[in-house]
């Protein structure tokens, strides 16, 4: 009988202490969430976020509309004028080189992402984690060599590559256009798609990635978008020297 | 023998509740454990941290900033072109100056302005070794790390980088624009110079790193550099305007 009680009121004690376990485990859940979720200073940042977000998207459909306006008032002026006809289908032209329409077309769509099927427990010491995901310059490389391929028209993940498109990397976010992105990287482009398709090739970036263990698949496309550039083109240091 | 046989299944009760009990607690901090990972999911900025909320927001506010230049911009232009008194030929102007724009923007024209030019050389004592020779990989690097800092125009060896240019090694050599060029090379770029030459010459930047590999680098700030233009083709032959997206 005594050897019972004594087991009854182990059992008992264990109850109580995982109990209380639990309990410092909830709570500690709670002020973790509140610490990196709701301090009033963060939460009104979040807000203010969020408010810029919205006032800057609105303000950038007024932008498209009216040049949308823009462009029918310069319709207007030179739909009886030659030479005014002229210029506005060749300013149309350098608007689609710009990157300022949304493209489509035949070409190829390259699919760059992290290799996460592979656990931790699989890597043998010689693999480096930092293989198996993409980096910038994977990206950079791969723009370069569907360019050289005669892509005329790039985008990742819906970010159209202009004249001055940054790649980078910080930490481990890649932004382009100054907009981070994340894997996958889905990358559209307009061109010959035999020629593009060429991208993977011995010796090529493709290769090169899927050797260091990230992915990497290319598939070609009778009907590739290319997003129009989102942000403004308005230059503060060059000038026409002619 | 009875009174025996009965407290052992009491006490078998008593354990079977506390398991049961035990396990209930359980199911539950998982459940709840569980919606704290879903919770995880909501909005963008839900679980940002402090420092990724400040950036963030200072980058809005510049777009925002842009934005409104260039919506100001737009209905000065929507302005000129319905002015009342506009002739045929002010228009035509008109249109013929944004054309202008739009090739500058493009590279299709020689531009000036305030910038810096780089000199990199292969170094010749080093000869044999091959991190001394600049690669095609060095000069894509040094553009990307210009643009990010905010470079207007770009040319090496007065090749003008535009959207399209693609920089690849042939040999000791190195195509830029399809045209072969090499060492030394002279990197021009039109932007804010202070910057520019800012961003190259940070600590573990560009020179940093690249002096390192004994190549020899030389930064000069400039008030006014020219930039040439794209001596090559802008042809559109397979993409064509989506006409399935709203103006």
């Amino acid at each position: 009988m005594k050897n019972k009680k004594q087991i009854a009121i182990a059992i008992g004690a264990m109850c109580a202490l995982l109990t209380t376990a639990i309990v410092i485990q909830l709570n500690t859940i709670k002020a973790a969430t509140t610490i990196v979720g709701s301090t009033y200073a963060e939460q009104s940042l979040k807000d203010e976020v969020l408010k810029w977000k919205e006032n800057y998207e609105a303000l950038y459909r007024n932008l498209e509309e009216e040049e949308g306006n823009l462009e029918k008032a310069r319709q207007e002026v030179t739909q009886e004028n030659g030479r005014g006809t002229e210029l506005e289908e060749n300013l149309a032209t350098l608007n689609k080189l710009l990157g300022l329409t949304e493209l489509t077309g035949k070409g190829v769509i390259v699919t760059l992402s992290d290799n996460k099927s592979t656990t931790i427990s699989e890597l043998s010491p010689a693999i480096d984690m930092n293989d198996l995901i993409i980096h910038d310059d994977n990206l950079i490389y791969t723009v370069n060599e569907l360019f050289n391929a005669g892509a005329e028209a790039i985008s990742i993940n819906g970010q159209r590559i202009i004249s001055t498109t940054a790649i980078t990397c910080k930490g481990t976010v890649i932004s382009v256009n100054g907009v981070k992105l994340n894997s996958p990287f889905v990358i559209n482009a307009i061109g010959n798609p035999e020629s593009l398709f060429a991208l993977d090739r011995n010796g090529g970036e493709l290769e090169y990635i899927r050797n260091t263990g990230a992915l990497a698949e290319v598939k070609k496309s009778d009907n590739v978008t290319v997003e129009k550039y989102t942000g403004t083109l308005s230059p503060k240091y060059i000038q026409n020297a002619e | 023998m009875d009174k025996r046989k009965i407290s052992i299944n009491k006490s078998k009760i008593a354990v079977s509740i506390t398991i049961g009990i035990m396990s209930f607690m359980m199911i539950y901090v998982m459940l709840i454990q569980i919606n704290l990972v879903n919770y995880d999911k909501r909005g963008e900025v839900e679980f940002l941290r402090e420092t990724e909320l400040k950036e963030l927001l200072a980058n809005y506010k510049e777009k925002y900033n842009e934005t409104e230049q260039q919506l100001i911009d737009t209905k000065a232009k929507i302005e000129e072109y319905k002015r009342e008194d506009k002739s045929e030929e002010d228009a035509v102007a008109l249109l013929a100056e944004e054309v202008k724009q739009a090739n500058m923007l493009l590279g299709n024209t020689k531009v000036k302005g305030e910038g810096i030019v780089i000199t990199m050389e292969n170094n010749i004592r080093y000869d044999e070794r091959e991190s001394s020779i600049i690669k095609s990989a060095d000069i894509i690097s040094l553009i990307n790390e210009l643009k990010l800092a905010g470079a207007e125009a770009i040319s090496v060896n007065n090749e003008r980088i535009v959207a399209k240019s693609d920089v690849f090694d042939v040999g000791n050599f190195v195509c830029i624009n399809g045209q072969r060029t090499s060492s030394p090379y002279e990197i021009k770029a039109i932007g804010d110079r202070k910057h520019l030459e800012a961003a190259l010459t940070i600590k573990e930047g560009f020179i940093d790193t690249y002096t390192n590999n004994d190549y020899i680098i030389n930064i000069e700030s400039y008030e006014e550099i020219t930039i040439d233009k794209y001596e090559g083709e802008m042809t559109l032959n397979y993409a064509k305007n989506n006409i399935n997206t709203k103006k």
